[in-house]
């Protein structure tokens, strides 16, 4: 890492796991010998609100939990919508981002009164304001595995699979091995590998 | 689009200003307005433009002279009764009805009949509850009707169980109802739009319509209940000049003028007190117990009366010449009253007649 | 989150930890006897793992019906000599206040330490609230951590400091500390003697004599304060301004000035314990400082302690200028003290005082992400897919519409204070504190005699029953108030995150014990109470209006698990729109489904124009079904379901 500190957000819709996610990231930076700071906000905004999670990663110091604006280096975007909203706040055009496309429709929306932007400009306008940008299935992806809740799994996947840290595969799934049992861990596992394959190919 | 029709003006116009007759057929449209023990409200306001619920009100703008178009194919020439082709006495020769039922027991004999012979799947009628307002109830067989009969005085919304039947599925229906209730049904069988939704008017295939002057806000019932000390009411009558409510315990009488205060507003604006768009119109004779006053209106009226008749389940006899003056002169009364009503703008403004009825309710009724 | 690393248990050993389960492992480490806790963000993880590691270490935790037992429990167990905790959210220490006070003037025997959470911001909270300035009014030294390694090494020396003075002692948390993760180092687990004994020799006893003592107490700890090594400072020896900071504001400070490049000439003072103050070590860099800068969150609490000191000892460090909430210098767009901190606010309040250029403000790379054109519409909070809230808040608003008599609906704290938003119609008039609902009803419900003819509603949750609202029902019972308490009962402390409460047959430690059904409660009160489905929106509707106009204080119990736990409980057949049935637009219900009922899972498909259900949002509760006008909505057939 030659920058003091890497910033990742991820970001998503209460509900989808992404704090999960953010821990299994964190975790797998602290198991890896980094200093590692979290900043997140759980509670009341689980209920249906934007969900976000700062994670800084540094050799050198501990950082605070929160990301200053435009200082994104990494984005892990649950949803589209979400993804926009935190790239526009804390992107710059050498971010990367990880973009599930399913979108979650906030109240607005759903009374008619707010329009949902249309996805391909959406992706469209990432791809070409950020430096990269992955656009994949996620949900799909995890629907297919017999397992609904875990885009989760499969956005972790797909960000350890690029390796925004150098950190191993092996680390976060003894990560995810110390988190489920049986047959929910070989479903999480699963989904993980699913993730790492989306961004490998 | 009319501003008008929108749904939030029925709200505004019709149920807040206390002008809803709770004829129940805008409920069950859509999910916006309910109705509970009597009442009929919006429980949120629908975004809609354009609704049904409006068009079909019979408190928003009807055209009096279009309907008479519509439903009888000729303008009218009695001002007073509306078209109809014969008006009667009748009475059920049902010993089992007339005994339930109140008077003749017209309209239980001619409702039962149309589902005992499946010209009807079911009938929507009112059930009498304990003490309370009646229910809406759909009567698919000869004993449901027959548990239906008896006069009640307050303003159900029964034709929310219309909607509710026919949303199950069900095609042909008899239905009873207050002379507003009949104004909507005959309101939503006129709708020129193609409509997907629910057009439950066009399943009804007999419309028996009751005489009634006014109807009792809900609130009557609890003033009843001190009346009679709690006591199970059997049925209930006004014979004359004072409410009969028959108890396990006998007879209590009240004193007609200690129900006015009961009457409900929107019904001292009510233009049509015998039901002129029904295909039959019933109401009590004023002199003889015994009987119904029988107004066929429509054709098919008179083939239903005729083919009940020739079943031997229904007599009818000439009115008695003398008694029809006052009947009209009853109904004059009330016309002119709203017609003034109308003319000075208290109001009345859903009332669209032309220059020759509104003349001929002016001039009507002065030779009796 | 992370359990995990709680069960880790090598000693110097660096973790991943939130702030919350480093005051839980600090609580082990310091040989935790007792803790009791009511649940509230930010706090509320603390007492959950507690709970479940108490068996392992040979503790006690539980979950108490309000924060006011809490704390009564915690000081108990202190005067029987075991080391106790006590953890609430800045309104939960409101409800301890009372007992809190007297406990601190009473004394306590062995170390108790109280984890107060504040919420700047109000990520989920009704109030921005400062418990510092209770902590001060208390007389109790306040401990303010500003990475979750702190909190940790704080808790141990506030057992240290509480067993050595005889005063419980504040951990004072925010959101970013709670919420926030960070390395953290295992330390042993102290060998303590949990032997409880209630010495026949003590009293703890409250009397206005003992004020003195307090104050002699306060003193002391005002040297201690000195020698702690939380209060430090960074920066240059003889800096010209220095910025006193506390809690995580430290850090965003620090990399203000690494940003700005001002590490050689500003210096940053961190207190840690910021009640009563360090004041030698204060005054020392005072003296050298031309301007200081205050960055705290929500009240300027130091910045005015801060001031008092100099403004005594004026003569030996004049010239100095003071900047901060006061000044408006530190602020975010709402104004002082509105809002929680954050890097660019803290970055650009140091630029404003020293004049400097604010770098980061509009680099060509941020003004491009920004002007991506499309608008971002916001994401408000909303009931979830499923929740029972809103088919009992759509049953209500049936029933007040049907009644007419324009009833008043009196909100309340949980998942259901949503109501006041739009997934909820604002149908709330009013929401106070917990079990205030029943209190304001308490007072409309007798304004009859002032021609008050609307009829009111309570609404409380579960678990606000059981914390505040049984004193108001008795109340209400004594009082004749009219008014109708409905209770959503989802069986569980749904908005913190499912915590047991006396409700529930599992208490902290996981262990069954026999729940209170509230029905019982309320039949123990007389007031009569119905039962009810509230998936049954027709019922319900019947039940509340009929409800409305009973007279006298009426209980109605709205039954249905959290949606959350039935979603994870259950296998509920699929719920589907028939595509053909949907007619769309051209449906009388204006969109009804996803618009004015607007769950997340019923969708609108712009391309067909037809209502969808969002299969990996639903979570079956079927109450859409008997909404839609046409029927369209149907559940899977063949699956069994049933309720």
């Amino acid at each position: 890492m030659a920058a003091k500190v890497l910033n990742i957000i991820v970001t998503g819709v209460g509900g989808q796991g992404n704090v999960l996610a953010s821990q299994v990231i964190a975790t797998a930076a602290v198991d890896s010998g980094y200093y590692v700071s979290v900043g997140e906000t759980f509670g009341a905004s689980q209920r249906g609100g934007s969900v976000a999670s700062h994670i800084r990663v540094s050799q050198i110091k501990p950082y605070g939990p929160l990301i200053p604006r435009g200082e994104a280096d990494f984005i892990l975007g649950f949803e589209p919508l979400e993804t926009l909203r935190t790239f526009r706040d804390f992107g710059n055009s050498s971010t990367q981002v990880i973009m599930n496309i399913r979108p979650n429709y906030p109240l607005g929306v759903l009374l008619n009164e707010d329009h949902y932007p249309d996805i391909a400009v959406l992706t469209g306008g990432l791809r070409r304001k950020s430096q990269r940008l992955w656009d994949l299935e996620a949900t799909e992806l995890a629907v297919g595995l017999g397992l609904p809740v875990g885009t989760n799994m499969v956005m972790t996947g797909a960000f350890a699979g690029v390796y925004a840290l150098q950190i191993q595969l092996e680390t976060y799934e003894t990560i995810l091995k110390g988190m489920f049992d049986r047959e929910i861990l070989t479903l999480n596992l699963a989904a993980f590998r699913a993730g790492v394959k989306a961004v490998t190919i | 689009m009319e501003q008008s029709k929108m749904p939030s003006w029925l709200r505004k116009e019709v149920m807040e200003s206390g002008d809803c007759t709770r004829c129940g057929l805008c409920v069950g449209l859509c999910p916006y307005i309910k109705t509970q023990h009597e009442h009929v409200a919006f429980i949120h306001d629908c975004s809609r433009v354009d609704g049904n619920c409006y068009r079909v009100c019979p408190r928003t703008q009807t055209n009096w002279v279009d309907l008479d178009r519509q439903v009888f194919g000729t303008e009218r020439t009695d001002h007073g009764l509306g078209n109809y082709l014969k008006v009667l006495y009748a009475r059920s020769l049902n010993k089992e009805i007339t005994r339930a039922g109140q008077y003749g027991g017209v309209v239980s004999t001619l409702a039962a009949y149309m589902v005992e012979s499946g010209q009807s799947q079911a009938a929507v009628l009112t059930r009498g509850e304990d003490n309370g307002p009646p229910t809406p109830y759909l009567a698919r067989n000869r004993e449901e009707v027959l548990a239906c009969s008896g006069s009640n005085y307050s303003a159900s919304p029964s034709l929310s169980i219309l909607n509710t039947g026919v949303f199950e599925g069900l095609e042909d229906l008899t239905t009873v109802g207050r002379p507003c209730q009949i104004l909507a049904l005959r309101k939503m069988q006129g709708l020129n739009e193609a409509s997907q939704h629910n057009p439950s008017a066009r399943k009804v295939n007999f419309m028996i319509g009751l005489f009634c002057f006014w109807a009792l806000e809900t609130e009557f019932y609890s003033f009843l209940q001190i009346k009679t000390e709690g006591e199970r009411i059997l049925r209930l009558d006004i014979p004359q000049n004072y409410l009969v409510a028959t108890t396990e315990k006998g007879n209590v009488q009240v004193p007609i003028d200690e129900l006015r205060a009961f009457v409900r507003p929107t019904c001292l604006r009510c233009f049509d007190p015998t039901a002129e768009f029904a295909d039959v119109s019933v109401g009590s004779t004023e002199n003889d117990p015994e009987w119904n006053t029988l107004v066929i209106r429509s054709s098919k009226g008179q083939e239903i009366v005729n083919r009940v008749c020739t079943a031997g389940l229904l007599e009818t006899k000439p009115y008695p010449e003398e008694r029809l003056p006052l009947l009209l002169s009853a109904v004059y009364k009330k016309k002119k009253r709203v017609l003034e009503g109308l003319k000075q703008g208290k109001g009345y403004m859903y009332l669209n007649l032309n220059s020759d009825y509104a003349k001929g309710i002016e001039e009507g009724g002065t030779g009796l | 989150m992370s359990f995990l690393s709680l069960q880790v248990n090598k000693s110097g050993r660096s973790v991943l930890m939130t702030g919350n389960e480093a005051i839980t492992r600090g609580a082990i480490e310091a040989g935790l006897g007792y803790a009791a806790s009511y649940p509230g963000s930010p706090t509320s993880e603390i007492l959950a793992n507690l709970g479940r590691l108490a068996k392992e270490y040979n503790f006690y935790a539980e979950w108490s019906v309000n924060e006011k037992v809490a704390i009564e429990e915690a000081a108990a167990a202190s005067f029987a000599g075991l080391r106790s905790l006590c953890i609430a959210k800045q309104n939960g220490l409101n409800v301890a206040l009372d007992s809190l006070v007297s406990i601190s003037i009473s004394g306590i025997k062995a170390g108790m330490v109280l984890v107060v959470g504040d919420d700047p911001g109000a990520h989920s909270s009704t109030n921005e609230e400062d418990s510092r300035l209770l902590s001060k009014v208390v007389h109790i030294p306040i401990l303010e951590p500003s990475t979750p390694e702190e909190a940790k090494e704080m808790t141990l020396a506030a057992f240290q400091l509480s067993e050595k003075f005889k005063l419980p002692v504040t951990l004072r948390c925010v959101t970013r500390i709670s919420h926030a993760s960070g390395n953290v180092t295992l330390g042993e687990v102290e060998a303590v003697n949990k032997e409880a004994i209630f010495a026949q020799k003590d009293r703890f006893v409250t009397n206005a004599a003992l004020h003195q003592m307090q104050e002699v107490k306060l003193a002391k700890l005002r040297q201690v304060a000195d020698t702690l090594p939380f209060n430090t400072y960074f920066g240059p020896q003889n800096a010209k301004t220095i910025i006193i900071a506390s809690g995580p504001s430290t850090l965003y400070a620090l990399e203000a000035i690494d940003a700005l490049d001002l590490e050689n000439e500003v210096g940053v003072l961190k207190l840690g314990m910021t009640w009563p103050l360090p004041e030698k070590f204060l005054l020392e860099h005072l003296k050298h400082a031309e301007k200081v800068i205050f960055i705290e969150e929500i009240e300027p609490f130091n910045e005015e302690n801060v001031m008092v000191l100099a403004a005594q000892h004026i003569s030996k460090i004049y010239p100095l200028e003071f900047y901060g909430q006061r000044s408006g210098h530190v602020a975010g767009p709402k104004g002082p003290g509105i809002g929680e901190m954050d890097p660019d606010k803290v970055k650009q309040s140091i630029a404003r005082v020293l004049g400097v250029d604010n770098k980061s403000e509009e680099t060509d790379a941020k003004s491009s992400a920004k002007s991506e054109t499309s608008d971002v519409p916001v994401r408000e909070m909303a009931f979830c897919a499923g929740c029972p809230h809103r088919a009992s808040f759509w049953a209500m608003k049936s029933a007040v519409a049907l009644d007419g008599r324009k009833a008043v609906i009196l909100g309340d704290i949980g998942c259901y204070s949503l109501a006041l938003r739009r997934t909820g119609w604002t149908l709330p008039q009013t929401m106070h504190a917990m079990g205030s609902s029943a209190g304001i009803a308490n007072g409309l419900g007798k304004l009859d005699r002032f021609n008050f003819k609307q009829p009111v509603i309570a609404v409380v949750g579960d678990s606000t029953f059981f914390h505040s609202t049984i004193p108001a029902l008795v109340n209400a019972r004594y009082t004749g108030a009219h008014f109708l308490l409905i209770v959503l009962d989802n069986g569980t402390t749904a908005m913190t995150g499912h915590q047991p409460h006396p409700g529930m047959s599992k208490n902290a430690m996981g262990e069954i014990v026999e729940g209170l059904q509230i029905e019982e409660v309320v039949k123990g009160l007389r007031i009569p109470v119905v039962t009810q489905d509230p998936f049954d929106l027709q019922g319900t509707t019947t039940v509340v209006l009929k409800l409305l106009r009973t007279e006298g204080t009426k209980v109605l119990v709205l039954r249905q698990p959290c949606a959350l736990v039935a979603a994870k409980a259950s296998t509920r057949p699929r719920v589907y729109i028939n595509q053909e049935q949907c007619i769309g637009d051209d449906c009388g219900c204006s969109r009804f489904c996803s618009t004015t009922f607007s769950c997340p899972a019923t969708i609108w498909d712009p391309l067909k124009g037809k209502a969808i259900i969002d299969e990996v949002v639903c979570n079956r509760c079927q109450v859409c079904v008997s909404l839609c006008p046409q029927g369209a909505i149907k559940v899977e057939e063949g699956a069994n379901f049933g309720r």
